[in-house]
């Protein structure tokens, strides 16, 4: 073993150097300054088989490792951060995931034109809400019979829009956090599917970076990649291997900045020698040699383990989060040796002090690479599951928005809230009559006790009418004050409503109520009590009192005579396989007890999160007594 | 008066049939009987392999007696130390005195355990996986099967003829009375059955290493010509038997055979009874007819077990007891976990008159405790019985199941 790179490695090297140094880097001060996309260098890239460096030669890729793809984006970055960035995203996170998780038909329809560089791959994970924790994921996936209706929207998505095809991640099975994101193959053009205004970056402005935003985007269902529920799992993955990108793109980013500090020391004289002679200038070229070749290790040894599929998880992430921290302390540094002359625009220095930024943010950013390292060395803590399970416990109805409209008068407050159900798509020119059965209703409006006076339920009618909605009530409202049929309170015991919209009207949520909407779409809590548990098991809350709301909200959502509601559409709710655990569990053969790394072996003084290749070879079966090497993988 | 049967030319059947027992562990109901089988080798030396329990040692002493005719016994081979096998090891040693033992560590640990008179000059011969050992034109290699479903179970391959004795694998239940080969039984359509309650309950918990000893079994295939278990008919190495090892193949990865719904039910007044004939008409209708209904408080587990191996799709309807599951379907649920089983699919119904429970207790149950179990959306929640909104979630559960029968 020698450390070195292969002259296949190196060949290529030179030919790629060959292409960034004449087709890239004449254009790279343009580019940046005018925030334009390479696209050009983009279609030959592809003509030389660039974009397919890791994916076989039955898809159209060229066949080449891991290590080769790396040397690659190191490249293209070490003239131009932005064009190695666009490297990388289509060939780690565009295109990776359907190599890995398609089906042959998928790979074939999407694999094969992205790795022939025809079309280019982006990947569709980070959002408002949703960044490093995945689990905060909004956008929906919501399957009708036959295809998945895609809403939401994602953010600071790389190639966006110059790409073609989309990597996406969207929430399938709601209040189940990780475990109900599921990943699916989106194209550029289909209806509902848009763009936001491209970003106004600080660096790598000549990589494209945009949001996507979906509207009712019909996915279908063969477009789903992997299994229902798979997406997260899908998605840490491609990022594992998507690490080796963009460690190799800080690399070529901080490789250019040396190389051009180190010429520019040597030309440059001081005091009758050149700077590079002077020692605080020659110590600082000695760290960023040192530096950059640590980086190159750790980089390379990592691809080298992907290719040869043994575990490379903590070894990407420890290649990503030191390259990319070198690369900020080495742009640094060549932009002080080029002095105030690296300062100014239109030097390659200032630009790759720029582009370096990024390194450390995206692609999850250096304090997630080191959890992620960390969690390889200590295993997980095992309290903070624990907390994040009772606190998934939650309400009666599940996962709800339990958005409290507190601003404002009341009118302000009925408006807010009428504004928030016409965005989730509630349309109030349409309506059912009131008499439609609670388990056909699209819409109910139910009405508590606090109603009083048997006169005033018109008040419930007129605010049924006006939103299009069956009347309904809690179970007192019917059996003990006979304002309605038994056949209309809604409950556990009484009928349950699981059409789309309950708005709850003076009903405090006493917990047989509760159980009768746990499959309400929507639910609109108006009580006057703040501390009801209604407002726990809502999605919108205004608290105030019925008489006041309710007639606001009746002329709000407008008194006039509805259309007839086409028949109600049921978003039903869908259920992902469960999957196998994504770690082996190891039986012992002296008596079939099962080591699960997750628990450890607490009498033993196995700390939860220790492998069993971890455990010491002294280790004992802790029922039987059997040897480590006694156990069998599940 | 003896019984015995040719198995080669000079290898005996020379075990004993059991028809009195009525629960074979003193836990699985056995109907149809059992056998416990013992072979006696007549080589230069002479072997028994195995023996039989202590109910069958008159039937088994008197065949014993009749193949030998007056030789020696020189060896008893015990692969499996299980008293449904290893009970008359004493009666055996006490009339042979000649006899010496030949096991592994395990074993011999357990016999002085069980308390059995092993003890003597040179007669316990240890051996181990990999080792070989002649009885003159006969030579026997010995495989390790861990927990296939005692620790110090191992399997004997004879080189010279091709004859596995396979110990409790490819066992079953049912006794053979007289017949020897599983080809003279009509073993596909009668012996199934028995044979997946067999593995399911005994050596279900062990399907990685049932995975393992048929990962052995592969790579010598074609070196077995005679498979000999320990309960149930002989196999000839034919299609028969490669059918039969798919069953195994099937059930020790979990893996269901058909896909079907098994719809196992706890009721006290039959309403919740009622709600299951509704779904199971509901299927039907919908032209799935590949369905079991089955009363927990009337099924022995064990053939719910089975038949949970069996089908993809589970139904699981119950009455809230004391806030909690029905005893008789938790008793099921833990067996089902005890017994390893996963990757089912599973839908559940739950009643109660003024707190239903066992809903949200069996699908903690199932979600936290089992492995790979996804339990269907649309949980039907009777109260007391079923009024016009349960008969809908009915109707919806049926097509739920439906369409998650159609896909994969």
């Amino acid at each position: 073993m020698t450390f070195k790179t292969g002259e296949e490695h190196e060949a290529l090297r030179s030919q790629i150097r060959k292409f960034a140094e004449s087709e890239v880097k004449p254009l790279a001060f343009t580019l940046d300054q005018e925030n334009g996309f390479p696209e050009d260098a983009v279609k030959k890239l592809g003509e030389m088989g660039l974009l397919g460096i890791p994916f076989p030669v039955e898809y159209g890729g060229a066949g080449l490792d891991q290590l080769s793809y790396a040397v690659a984006v190191e490249e293209l970055s070490r003239v131009d951060g932005g064009t190695g960035v666009i490297l990388s995203a289509h060939t780690s996170l565009g295109s990776w995931p359907i190599f890995a998780y398609g089906t042959e038909g998928q790979k074939q329809k999407y694999l094969v034109p992205l790795a022939k560089g025809k079309k280019l791959g982006a990947f569709g994970l980070t959002e408002q809400n949703a960044g490093s924790d995945a689990g905060g994921t909004e956008t929906t996936a919501v399957y009708d019979g036959k295809d998945y209706i895609l809403n939401g929207g994602k953010i600071f998505i790389t190639n966006a829009d110059k790409a073609e095809t989309y990597v996406v991640f969207a929430v399938t099975t709601p209040g189940i956090g990780t475990k109900g994101i599921s990943t699916f193959i989106v194209e550029k053009g289909w209806k509902g599917f848009t763009f936001g205004d491209h970003y106004d970056k600080l660096g790598i402005r000549s990589s494209s970076t945009a949001e996507l935003i979906f509207s009712d985007v019909r996915v279908p269902k063969e477009n789903l990649l992997g299994r229902e529920g798979e997406g997260f799992r899908i998605a840490m993955a491609t990022l594992d291997g998507g690490r080796i990108g963009i460690a190799s793109q800080a690399l070529g980013i901080a490789q250019g900045a040396y190389e051009a500090a180190l010429e520019y020391a040597r030309e440059r004289e001081q005091f009758g020698k050149s700077i590079a002679h002077q020692q605080g200038i020659s110590w600082k070229l000695a760290d960023m040699a040192t530096k950059l070749r640590a980086a190159r290790l750790l980089i390379y040894s990592a691809a080298e383990l992907k290719e040869a599929h043994e575990p490379y998880g903590m070894e990407s992430a420890m290649a990503k989060q030191y390259a990319s921290d070198i690369a900020l302390e080495v742009t640094n540094d060549a932009l002080q040796i080029f002095g105030g002359t690296g300062y100014l625009k239109g030097m390659d220095v200032e630009r790759m002090y720029r582009d370096a930024k990024i390194t450390t943010i995206y692609e999850g950013t250096n304090e997630i690479q080191r959890i992620v390292i960390a969690s390889h060395i200590i295993g997980k803590a095992p309290k903070e599951e624990v907390a994040a399970k009772k606190k998934a416990a939650g309400a009666v109805t599940g996962e709800r928005k339990k958005h409290i409209i507190a601003d404002g008068t009341a009118k302000e407050k009925v408006a807010a809230l009428v504004d928030a159900l016409a965005k989730d798509g509630f349309d109030f020119t349409i309506g059912i009559p009131a008499d439609t059965p609670i388990m056909d209703a699209e819409r109910v409006v139910s009405i508590g006790k606090g109603i009083g006076a048997k006169e005033n339920m018109k008040i419930a009618y007129d605010l049924a009418k006006a939103a299009g909605a069956a009347i309904g009530s809690s179970r007192p409202v019917a059996e003990t004050l006979k304002y309605l049929p038994l056949g209309r309170y809604v409950g556990m015991s009484g009928q349950k409503f699981k059409g789309n919209l309950y708005i709850a009207v003076g009903i405090s949520g006493a917990g047989q109520h509760l159980k009768g909407i746990k499959e309400a779409g929507t639910i609109v809590a108006i009580n006057n009590n703040p501390n009801a548990p209604i407002f726990k098991n809502a999605d919108y809350g205004i608290v105030g009192d019925l008489f006041e709301i309710a007639p606001l909200l009746t002329k709000a959502l407008g008194a006039e005579e509805k259309k007839p509601a086409p028949p109600m559409v049921r978003m039903k709710k869908r259920t992902p396989k469960k999957l196998p655990p994504a770690y082996k569990i190891y039986i012992c053969s002296g008596c079939g007890y099962e080591y699960d790394k997750e628990i450890g072996d607490d009498e033993g003084g196995i700390r939860p999160g220790t492998t069993y290749e971890q455990l010491p070879e002294e280790w004992v079966c802790p029922v039987c007594g059997d040897d480590k090497a006694q156990f069998i993988e599940q | 008066m003896h019984c015995v049967r040719k198995v080669t030319d000079d290898l005996y059947w020379v075990g004993a049939n059991e028809h009195r027992l009525h629960l074979f562990e003193n836990i699985h109901p056995i109907p149809r009987g059992v056998s416990y089988n013992s072979y006696l080798l007549l080589d230069e030396k002479t072997v028994l392999f195995d023996t039989v329990d202590w109910a069958g040692c008159r039937q088994f002493l008197e065949n014993i007696e009749y193949v030998l005719d007056g030789r020696p016994l020189d060896y008893l081979l015990i692969n499996h130390l299980e008293p449904d096998h290893a009970g008359s090891i004493d009666e055996i040693l006490i009339r042979h005195p000649e006899t010496s033992i030949i096991s592994n560590e395990k074993a011999f640990m357990l016999m002085h355990q069980f308390g059995f008179h092993i003890d003597g000059e040179g007669r316990d011969i240890e051996v181990k996986e990999g080792d070989t050992f002649s009885f003159g034109a006969h030579n026997v290699t010995f495989v390790s099967a861990p927990m296939v479903h005692w620790p110090e179970a191992m399997v004997t391959l004879d080189l010279t003829n091709g004859v596995l004795f396979s110990a409790d694998a490819f066992g079953t239940f049912g006794a053979i009375d007289g017949h020897l080969f599983a080809d003279e039984v009509p073993f596909q359509e009668e012996w199934l059955d028995d044979a997946r309650r067999y593995l399911t309950n005994i050596v279900g918990k062990y399907g990685p290493h049932i995975q393992r000893l048929l990962g052995i079994a592969a790579s010598v295939l074609d070196k077995i010509k005679i498979v000999c278990p320990l309960h149930g008919p002989v196999w000839r190495a034919d299609e028969n038997l490669l059918w039969f090892i798919d069953k195994y193949d099937k059930w020790s990865k979990y893996e269901p055979e058909e896909k079907g719904v098994l719809i196992v039910y706890a009721s006290m007044y039959g309403n919740t009874e009622a709600a299951v004939m509704a779904l199971a008409s509901k299927l039907s209708q919908r032209g799935h007819n590949n369905y079991k209904v089955y009363d927990v408080s009337s099924t022995h587990v064990s053939y719910l077990i089975s038949e949970t191996f069996k089908y993809s799709h589970i139904v699981l309807a119950s009455v809230t007891y004391n806030l909690g599951v029905y005893p008789p379907m938790l008793d099921y649920l833990h067996d089902m976990k005890a017994l390893n089983l996963q990757k089912r699919t599973v839908a559940v119904i739950e009643n109660g008159s003024w707190a239903p429970k066992s809903g949200d207790l069996i699908e903690a149950f199932l979600n936290n405790e089992m492995k790979e179990m996804t339990v269907l959306s649309g949980r039907v929640t009777i109260n007391s019985s079923v009024n016009e909104s349960a008969e809908r979630e009915l109707e919806e559960l049926a097509d739920t199941l439906v369409e998650s029968l159609g896909e994969e």
